[in-house]
């Protein structure tokens, strides 16, 4: 684009409401299509990326999934060791609430059922909270 | 004795304040109450106080009353943009360095780093070291969401244009409306790059426009959020991007800086910077560097970039019509990027049949990570158990490659003229 330095749409100074429509909508199809077409190169590249490296990474992930139901047995082996669970629980409840485990007494625990452990949430949450 | 005690109260601040007379006067105490208001918006109401605080305090040194020629002013803001102190070199009237050099106050050098656009690509390279662009190469679609939001940049200029038209006043031509419409990148250092070079009178205006809008962003961006998208497309809960390869992170810099040096050479500093930070971290033999780059470097670098560009406000320069213009124009691209981001991701939401959450689109605009992070809580909002921070940082990312390549834009179509 040729623009006069002395011209009115670059001094500043008497331009019309043509000239303004005129300029800028010149600018905005020109600039649009300059970062939709070097970010869209980007894109391709990124999805040949996709291709070429993320072969591997597929057969890498079935390991992790078997080692899923683990943590499942762990948990059990726990429930069935009621004391301990009691004790970690009175624990928790006494350090979250900043007394002694003697003012404490459990009469009563119910697992609550979630997707996600309730412990994992507010973990996530703090990490997220806290970085960023 | 009576006498160099005289002399003593002529060289004060408060004889100063007066020489020029009573309106000079109040213009100076305003412009000090102005930098007093930002430096309470900066401490107590915590708005990007890393910056907007040097900005501040820049600003109040800049306005101190000082007697005319006296050595002890750190800042001549005329001298870099009257052309009555500058030389004419094959036609261009560029700022006589070796001039500023020999005379100038503190100030003044230290403006010399942001006036020969030294400072911003060394902030990029410290950004480019705190970067992740991990979840953009997981999800490669999320990239365009980065170049949707820069529709803002884009509709601004216009919209300056027009004003500038509509208001003679103003006196704004294509330097000026490119300067205004990059503040809805929502990128401080590449709105700076940008100013400096294309309307240097602009710069403090623009500078706290840009950062301020920055730290509103979690009042600005949810309402259109709601408004732009369903309650049924909110909440939806979006697949885990898959892992991605070191390979990947260290090729993806290289490969992005070629690209973009080959259509648009005028975006290669700041881009160029960006990647060359992020290989820093990513390549994991330069630690040291990579360490320094976005600790010391960048705040060492963001000291001197706040100090001066705050100390470019003058009376004259900073209270002018121009100045209440900006502030309207840059919540006007700041609100367009997030509705463009928003669109693109709506279209996005119908055209891969409800896999992609449009909130993530607001994030395009690149103030990392903010605009991320709002994506996440207003996501939140709707569905408790969906995280979409990890989505959202993928147009996050590319929002700033995005700016950074409208501003090359810019500079190629009007540096020089």
């Amino acid at each position: 684009m040729n623009l006069d330095p002395n011209s009115s749409l670059v001094t500043g100074k008497g331009i019309s409401l043509g000239e303004a429509f005129g300029m800028g909508g010149e600018t905005v199809v020109i600039g649009l299509s300059i970062v939709f077409g070097v970010l869209l190169i980007l894109m391709i590249v990124l999805y040949l990326f996709g291709v070429i490296f993320n072969k591997k990474p597929k057969t890498a992930t079935t390991p992790a999934q078997e080692t899923v139901p683990e943590p499942e047995v762990q948990a059990e082996v726990v429930e069935e060791d009621e004391e301990e669970l009691i004790a970690v629980l009175t624990a928790a409840i006494a350090a979250s609430l900043n007394t002694s485990t003697y003012n404490l007494q459990i009469k009563s625990y119910r697992r609550v059922p979630t997707k996600r452990p309730a412990w994992n949430n507010a973990g996530l949450r703090e990490t997220i909270g806290n970085r960023f | 004795m009576l006498e160099s005690f005289g002399s003593f109260l002529s060289n004060t601040g408060v004889a100063a304040l007066f020489q020029t007379g009573a309106g000079d006067a109040i213009k100076t105490i305003i412009m000090l109450a102005v930098a007093c208001v930002l430096l309470y918006l900066a401490i107590v109401k915590k708005y990007e106080p890393l910056l907007l605080l040097p900005i501040a305090f820049g600003m109040l040194l800049t306005n101190l009353p000082m007697i005319s020629e006296s050595n002890a002013i750190m800042m001549h803001t005329e001298w870099f943009t009257d052309s009555k102190y500058m030389i004419n070199e094959h036609g261009h009237m560029n700022i006589d360095v070796g001039m500023i050099v020999r005379n100038g106050g503190l100030l003044d050098l230290l403006y010399l780093g942001v006036k020969l656009g030294i400072y911003p690509p060394l902030i990029f390279v410290g950004i480019g070291c705190m970067t992740d662009f991990g979840p953009l190469i997981a999800n490669p679609k999320s990239i365009l969401l980065g170049a949707a939001a820069q529709f803002g940049v884009f509709f601004t200029f216009i919209g300056a244009l027009v004003l500038s038209a509509s208001i003679p006043a103003l006196g704004w031509g294509v330097k000026e409306a490119a300067s205004i419409g990059i503040i809805g990148g929502a990128d401080g250092p590449t709105a700076i790059y940008v100013t400096k070079s294309l309307a240097p009178a602009l710069l403090p205006a623009i500078a706290v426009a840009a950062y301020s809008y920055m730290a509103l962003i979690p009042i600005i961006q949810p309402p259109f959020m709601k408004l732009l998208t369903t309650k049924k497309a909110r909440g939806v809960v979006m697949e885990q991007l898959r892992p991605v390869s070191k390979t990947e992170k260290i090729i993806f810099p290289i490969v992005v800086t070629l690209v973009v040096a080959f259509i648009i050479p005028d975006a290669v500093s700041l881009v160029g910077c960006l990647m060359l930070g992020n290989l820093l971290k990513e390549s994991g033999v330069c630690d040291r560097l990579a360490k320094t780059a976005q600790n010391e470097l960048m705040n060492i670098v963001t000291i001197f970039l706040g100090t001066t560009v705050g100390a470019t406000a003058t009376a004259s320069s900073f209270l002018t019509p121009s100045t209440l213009g900006i502030v309207c124009l840059g919540l006007v691209a700041f609100i367009f990027s997030t509705c463009g981001g928003l669109i693109l991701g709506d279209i996005m939401y119908v055209l891969t049949k409800g896999k992609v959450n449009p909130l993530i689109g607001s994030a395009g605009v690149s103030a990392v990570p903010m605009a991320a992070r709002v994506s996440q809580t207003v996501g939140q909002k709707e569905n408790p158990s969906n995280f979409l921070l990890m989505h959202a940082m993928g147009p996050n990312v590319a929002g700033v490659i995005g700016s950074a390549v409208a501003a090359g834009v810019f500079l190629s179509m009007f540096n020089g003229l």
